[in-house]
């Protein structure tokens, strides 16, 4: 990370504070994202970190604060802008189009974005080879005609990803993409976040197994309750004693 | 036995033209989830201007049916870009939404009664494709056959364009999941927009059609709305399958309905099939 001082953050917010209906989830955050590194975002449940993810995506609208982007303050985001800027996302509880086919999940991605052109627009084999592309990397190329409502909680979770490397995004924001895997299908996902990360990509992680966090990240940021706790390396953060303490205090 | 034909044929005629109104109806539900009323206006919105442009202006048939369509077509569009569009950016509830249509549905009836007056109306000055054949016993006209040869056509496309192009993914993604369907880089307004205006264009078919083979009405758009909103929630409000099997199931249940009781029960019949369907089967037939 030393070499990357020079870069911008690929994305900062600043000041940022969300409330629903009297909890506080977060709370008056600031934080930057290292470019080309994988970030990981620790803390209790509770402590904020889905919805750092939605404000970052646009789901949610931040009451007070800023988001920047590859250096550049952006206005408060809707969900269509995401793509735009050249963020993706998965979901803590995964969301995917359940009535089309695994297939068709990573193809829609890469739809044409133009609307007219897409009407009729048929059959495209770079669009083809790149689904098939990355299907292949999350092991669900042999189950590209299921309908994704039929896949396995495991298989959903791939797919998930599998849609967001299609967008060919900068900037990956993953919510919990390991919870619940199998160990086979942890590696898989273990090396998709490095390879991503070989590609230049930024990639941001919210993550509870501290083996794994150790293992993959470049730098880790623990929320408490909507604030800041500690950010740093990880092996630095999670030595730190109040880091332990937020945990152990749960 | 002739006369069992002759019900069977009716049945479909009428499932074809519920086919064309159910499945737009269905297209732009599943895409925005909103009960959109004004659809049922739009099959009038279709009759009257071929009655305007053919039987006013004179207006070569053909040309006037295809302006028909679209003019329906585009109309759908604006209600949706400047009415529900900005109503659905606004995070107004579906209530609002049901109003808004309900209002738009009054307005649009009234402005035709205004312009053409509430009489019925033949669609133009002569009887077109009025040819009668005899197949298997029933009697069918021209124009009834062109219904059924439209409904046809127009599942066929629908299907293939849902299934097969980029276009229709992004409409089935949006049907899924609106949000993420923005989060991944799809223009939902777009893909919202051009559904309307396909569904609106069917349903501007559908009543050009009933035009030529019966007669028009401003008011013609409530029954077959609530007709081809029956045959969607059988079907399920998901497919363009299940909107045609509803549409189907409706028409014959009403054909054979009134040959057993009498033509005064028609819409009671289809509405009873409304109600058992929403009591016992609220997600349709097709959706296990
Ligand atoms: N959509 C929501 N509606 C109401 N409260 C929410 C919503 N999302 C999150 N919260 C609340 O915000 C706080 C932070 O939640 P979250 O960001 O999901 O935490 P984490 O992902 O760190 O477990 C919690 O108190 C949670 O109950
Ligand atoms: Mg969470």
């Amino acid at each position: 990370m030393e070499k990357k001082d020079q870069k911008k953050p690929a994305l900062a917010v600043q000041n940022l504070t969300k409330h629903f209906s009297g909890v506080l989830a977060i709370d008056n955050l600031s934080l930057s994202i290292t470019q080309g590194a994988i970030t990981s975002i620790v803390g209790p449940n509770g402590s904020g970190k889905t919805t750092l993810i939605n404000t970052l995506s646009g789901i949610f609208k931040p009451e007070q604060g800023t988001i920047t982007v590859q250096g550049r303050t952006v206005p408060p985001l809707h969900p269509h802008d995401v793509w735009h800027h050249g963020i993706t996302r998965t979901f803590q509880n995964t969301r995917l189009f359940e009535q089309m086919t695994v297939l068709d999940n990573v193809l829609v991605v890469l739809t044409k974005r133009s609307v007219i052109p897409s009407l009729l627009e048929t059959k495209d084999d770079t669009h083809y080879d790149q689904a098939k592309q990355v299907l292949a990397a999350t092991n669900l190329w042999e189950k590209r005609d299921q309908l994704a409502a039929n896949l396995s909680y495991g298989q959903r979770k791939l797919l998930e990803i599998a849609r967001s490397l299609a967008t060919d995004a900068d900037i990956y924001l993953f919510d919990e993409p390991f919870a619940g895997l199998f160990p086979k299908m942890v590696t898989v996902v273990f090396t998709i976040l490095r390879s991503l990360k070989q590609e230049g990509k930024t990639v941001v992680l919210v993550e509870h197994d501290m083996d794994l966090i150790r293992k993959i990240s470049d730098h880790v940021i623990v929320l408490d309750s909507g604030t800041l706790l500690a950010q740093g390396s990880p092996e630095q953060v999670l030595s730190e004693k109040s880091v332990v303490e937020a945990y152990l205090g749960q | 036995m002739d006369v069992v034909f002759q019900i069977v044929a009716n049945s479909i005629i009428a499932g074809s033209l519920y086919t064309l109104i159910a499945s737009g109806f269905t297209l732009t539900y599943s895409t925005t989830k909103f009960f959109n009323i004004t659809h049922g206006v739009m099959t009038a919105v279709g009759a009257y201007t071929v009655f305007f442009l053919g039987k006013i202006l004179g207006m070569p048939l053909l040309l006037a049916i295809i302006v028909g369509v679209l003019f329906a077509g585009l109309l759908g569009w604006v209600l949706n870009y400047f009415i529900y569009q900005p109503l659905r950016k606004k995070n107004a509830s579906q209530l609002s939404l049901l109003v808004a249509s309900l209002g738009a549905f009054t307005a649009i009836q009234a402005c035709i009664s205004l312009a053409f007056s509430s009489q019925f109306q033949t669609i133009s000055h002569t009887a077109v494709m009025q040819k009668t054949f005899s197949i298997v016993g029933a009697s069918v006209t021209q124009i009834q056959l062109i219904i059924v040869a439209s409904a046809l056509i127009s599942f066929v496309s629908l299907t293939f364009f849902l299934k097969k192009t980029r276009f229709g993914t992004a409409i089935r993604a949006v049907s899924d999941d609106e949000e993420v369907a923005k989060v991944i880089g799809i223009n939902t307004d777009k893909v919202i927009g051009i559904a309307f205006f396909i569904a609106s264009a069917l349903a501007g078919l559908a009543g050009i059609l009933i035009g030529f083979d019966s007669a028009i009405e401003p008011t013609m758009g409530l029954a077959l709305l609530m007709k081809g909103v029956t045959a969607s929630i059988v079907g399920g409000l998901t497919s363009i399958f299940g909107a045609v099997v509803g549409s189907f199931l409706v028409s014959f249940v009403e054909n054979f309905g009134i040959f057993y009781t009498a033509g005064e029960w028609r819409d009671a019949i289809v509405f009873t099939l409304l109600i058992i369907f929403l009591m016992f089967r609220p997600n349709g037939i097709i959706r296990t």
